[in-house]
């Protein structure tokens, strides 16, 4: 990108994308109105969050084939308004399923961008276990209704502006690191090359870690292209690779390798937390109240 | 413009992806066919034996009926009741179809092409939708959990007591056993050293030793897991008829109805196919298709009906085995997943890795052949133990004695039997 003149310009088509985005969700969030007035808002709304989608698209980098930048541009819009309609729908059920659907487009993002254990797990672990217990509970919650105070957004005006403002900032912030096409897509130049081998690795890093909550909001998150092969644990001094070379990589052993090699001590803490929890979640249950430890007996005491 | 005409690979995918859903849809209508036979011949009567050519009297034992079945159930009218959630009750089926069809990209569905010499294609092709996956054996599972939501959506939006019923028990049946599927699964994988599915049979091809005899526990574990996920007999609760009407399609009708039937059948043939590829060797037989990557087409076709021969044996025995068991409570079949199971799978998941750790001590003190006998012998030993101790230590899963509290009025009746 040049520097001065070009960052103007996607700075100022950012911020209002930004302005529409905070707008939109504004006026989308369910304030406890009805009637006519709500329902303009909401259209209103909706057309305001297409044009800011509109915007945040047209300031993205392009990601070179024409089948990967459509596949791209799908997956991340159903994660972004999935996303944005989690937060916008009334029915808890509604809003489970959106979030399913925003979590489907994630994992869908992160398979396009060839990070194929982290989309399937996403979805094993999200989608498969923990939302179908949202679901469970929600759907047995149902039939008692809901109080009219659960029905409308805690402060919506505030809410937006910041996840707007914070969407804004991640997006130039992303934009600015990972300057040039991404290098996943496109065939990498000896130019490109060396610039990514110039890279210095925390600022890499920093990258990875700030695109992983922005993963769901935008839609043009260029550095993420640098998430698999920065996690499948590339040196930074290799040559990115081209589209073929990087389907045929054994994902899953380098993921396994860096994740029992470099960050053992963090897995290995996670695993025994979990355990932890576990076993607290267990003694909670279990915890009888002493009268019904009494009365409880032997279910063949009588035969 | 030559970058938007179709590669040569997108071209065989998408050759393979048509082959593969066109014999999935046809293998389900046959399917229920067969089923109709055996059940017909378990309960010693004639079963489905009349529709043939029509307008001619030839009834070619029955072979007619799927077709008039499909015709039937898809002229009908496509009802929505009026109490229902229309957009999820609509949505339901088709998430239940798309997540049961998009499975089979992972499933290899036999071995390999010999090399046809097409430019731009790989050589030798597989028989698989999606070689690159490199997560095969975590797709399917991701995508059976998504399947939950379809019966779990197809439930609620009914807006009827049955069909919630049927989608709450499936729900928590399907989570409950995705844990001792997960376990029978990572045994395997854990051998194999691969999430993919063709090398997990290159695997047990190439050493001859399928893994239901290297992981017997493994193995019923996975088997008893996979009739669960698939929700059949002794493990259908959630359309149990008896109770619930039909489950979570009790308020269903016409094309709706035929895609959840069809879903349903779908899942039988993914976990037969999950238990020949992972357990039973895939498209390997002993002195019969060899086991290199070098094949012929006349080794490619054998190796694809040895796995299909395989496939419809174990679809055989999961229908049999529909008319031979009563159904569980659901109390025994929470009890059998938690308690039974999910212990028998991490005990089987222990011996495993153990010995695939010192199978090099192993074969350092036997020698290479036993050694092969020794690794194949421990987890023999620690089936029977897992065995008896499951049988000794929950005795209560047949337990339907009914609960007494000893009021004055049964006192009273006790005395009067006596």
């Amino acid at each position: 990108m040049s520097p001065d003149g070009g960052l103007s310009i996607v700075g100022t088509v950012l911020a209002v994308a930004v302005g529409c985005a905070a707008a939109s969700l504004w006026l989308l969030l369910p304030r406890g109105e009805s009637g006519l007035r709500e329902r303009a808002a909401r259209r209103f709304g909706m057309l305001l969050g297409a044009v800011a989608l509109g915007l945040f698209v047209a300031t993205g980098h392009r990601l070179g084939g024409v089948g990967e930048e459509a596949t791209f541009l799908v997956v991340s819009l159903v994660a972004v308004i999935g996303a944005a309609a989690t937060i916008v729908t009334r029915s808890p059920v509604y809003s489970a399923i959106w979030f399913a659907l925003a979590l489907a487009g994630v994992a869908g993002v992160l398979l396009v961008l060839g990070a194929q254990f982290l989309g399937v797990a996403t979805i094993v672990v999200y989608a498969g276990a923990i939302l179908v217990m949202f679901l469970f509970v929600l759907m047995l919650a149902q039939p008692t209704g809901m109080a009219s105070y659960d029905r409308v957004s805690n402060e919506p005006l505030l809410s937006a502006v910041a996840g707007a403002v914070l969407l804004g900032l991640l997006t130039l912030f992303i934009g600015r690191l990972s300057a040039g096409p991404p290098s996943c897509c496109a065939v990498p130049t000896k130019a490109a090359a060396l610039a990514g081998a110039n890279r210095p690795t925390d600022e890499s890093d920093e990258a990875d870690a700030a695109s992983e909550p922005a993963a769901a909001d935008t839609p043009n998150t260029p550095a993420l292209a640098g998430t698999p092969s920065a996690a499948a644990g590339s040196s930074p001094t290799t040559h990115r690779p081209s589209p073929p070379d990087m389907l045929a990589r054994d994902h899953v052993a380098r993921l396994g390798g860096e994740l029992f090699g470099r960050h053992l001590l963090a897995v290995e803490a996670a695993g025994v937390l979990l355990l932890v929890a576990l076993i607290g979640s267990i003694a909670i249950v279990s915890r009888t109240p002493p009268e019904e430890r009494l009365e409880a007996r032997p279910r063949r005491a009588s035969a | 413009m030559s970058e938007l005409l179709p590669s040569p690979t997108t071209i065989a995918a998408l050759a393979k992806i048509g082959l593969l859903v066109g014999g999935l849809m046809t293998a389900a209508a046959y399917l229920v066919l067969v089923e109709r036979w055996i059940a017909a011949w378990v309960q010693d009567r004639k079963g489905p034996n009349r529709v043939g050519i029509p307008l001619t009297k030839i009834r070619l034992f029955g072979l007619g009926q799927p077709l008039a079945d499909g015709l039937k159930i898809i002229l009908k009218e496509d009802f929505t009741p009026r109490h229902v959630d229309k957009v999820l009750y609509a949505a339901a089926p088709l998430v239940l179809l798309a997540a049961s069809l998009a499975i089979f990209a992972a499933i290899p569905f036999g071995s390999v092409l010999p090399p046809l010499g097409i430019e731009g294609l790989p050589d030798p092709i597989p028989f698989l939708v999606a070689p690159a996956l490199d997560v095969g054996v975590l797709w399917v599972f991701a995508l059976s959990s998504i399947a939950v939501y379809g019966v779990l959506l197809g439930g609620w939006a009914s807006n009827n007591k049955y069909g919630f019923l049927g989608g709450l028990r499936s729900s928590a049946q399907l989570v409950a056993y995705e844990i001792p599927l997960g376990l029978g699964l990572l045994g395997v994988v854990l051998a194999a050293g691969s999430l993919k599915l063709d090398v997990i049979i290159n695997a047990q091809a190439e050493s001859g030793t399928w893994y239901a005899f290297a992981q017997p526990l493994g193995f019923i574990v996975f088997l008893v897991a996979a009739f669960a996920e698939a929700a059949r007999l002794p493990f259908d609760l959630p359309e149990a008829e008896q109770e619930l009407v039909g489950g979570y399609h009790t308020e269903y009708s016409g094309i709706k109805l035929l895609l959840f039937l069809v879903s349903e059948f779908l899942h039988m043939v993914t976990a037969a196919f999950l238990i020949v590829i992972m357990f039973l060797g895939g498209w390997h037989l002993w002195g019969v298709t060899g086991s290199g990557q070098e094949v012929t087409w006349l080794g490619a076709f054998l190796r694809f009906g040895v796995l299909s021969a395989k496939i419809f044996a174990v679809i055989l025995f999961f229908m049999l085995v529909r008319w031979s068991w009563p159904r569980f409570r659901f109390d025994q079949l929470m009890s059998l997943a938690w308690k039974v199971m999910l212990p028998l799978g991490l005990a089987n998941l222990v011996t495993v890795a153990a010995v695939e750790e010192f199978r090099p001590q192993l074969v350092e003190a036997f020698g290479a052949g036993p050694a092969g006998w020794v690794a194949v012998l421990i987890p023999w030993g620690v089936f029977f133990a897992g065995w008896i101790a499951a049988g000794l230590l929950t005795p209560s899963g047949t337990d339907n004695t009914p609960i007494h509290t000893h009021g004055p009025l049964d006192v009273e009746h006790e005395l009067v039997e006596v």
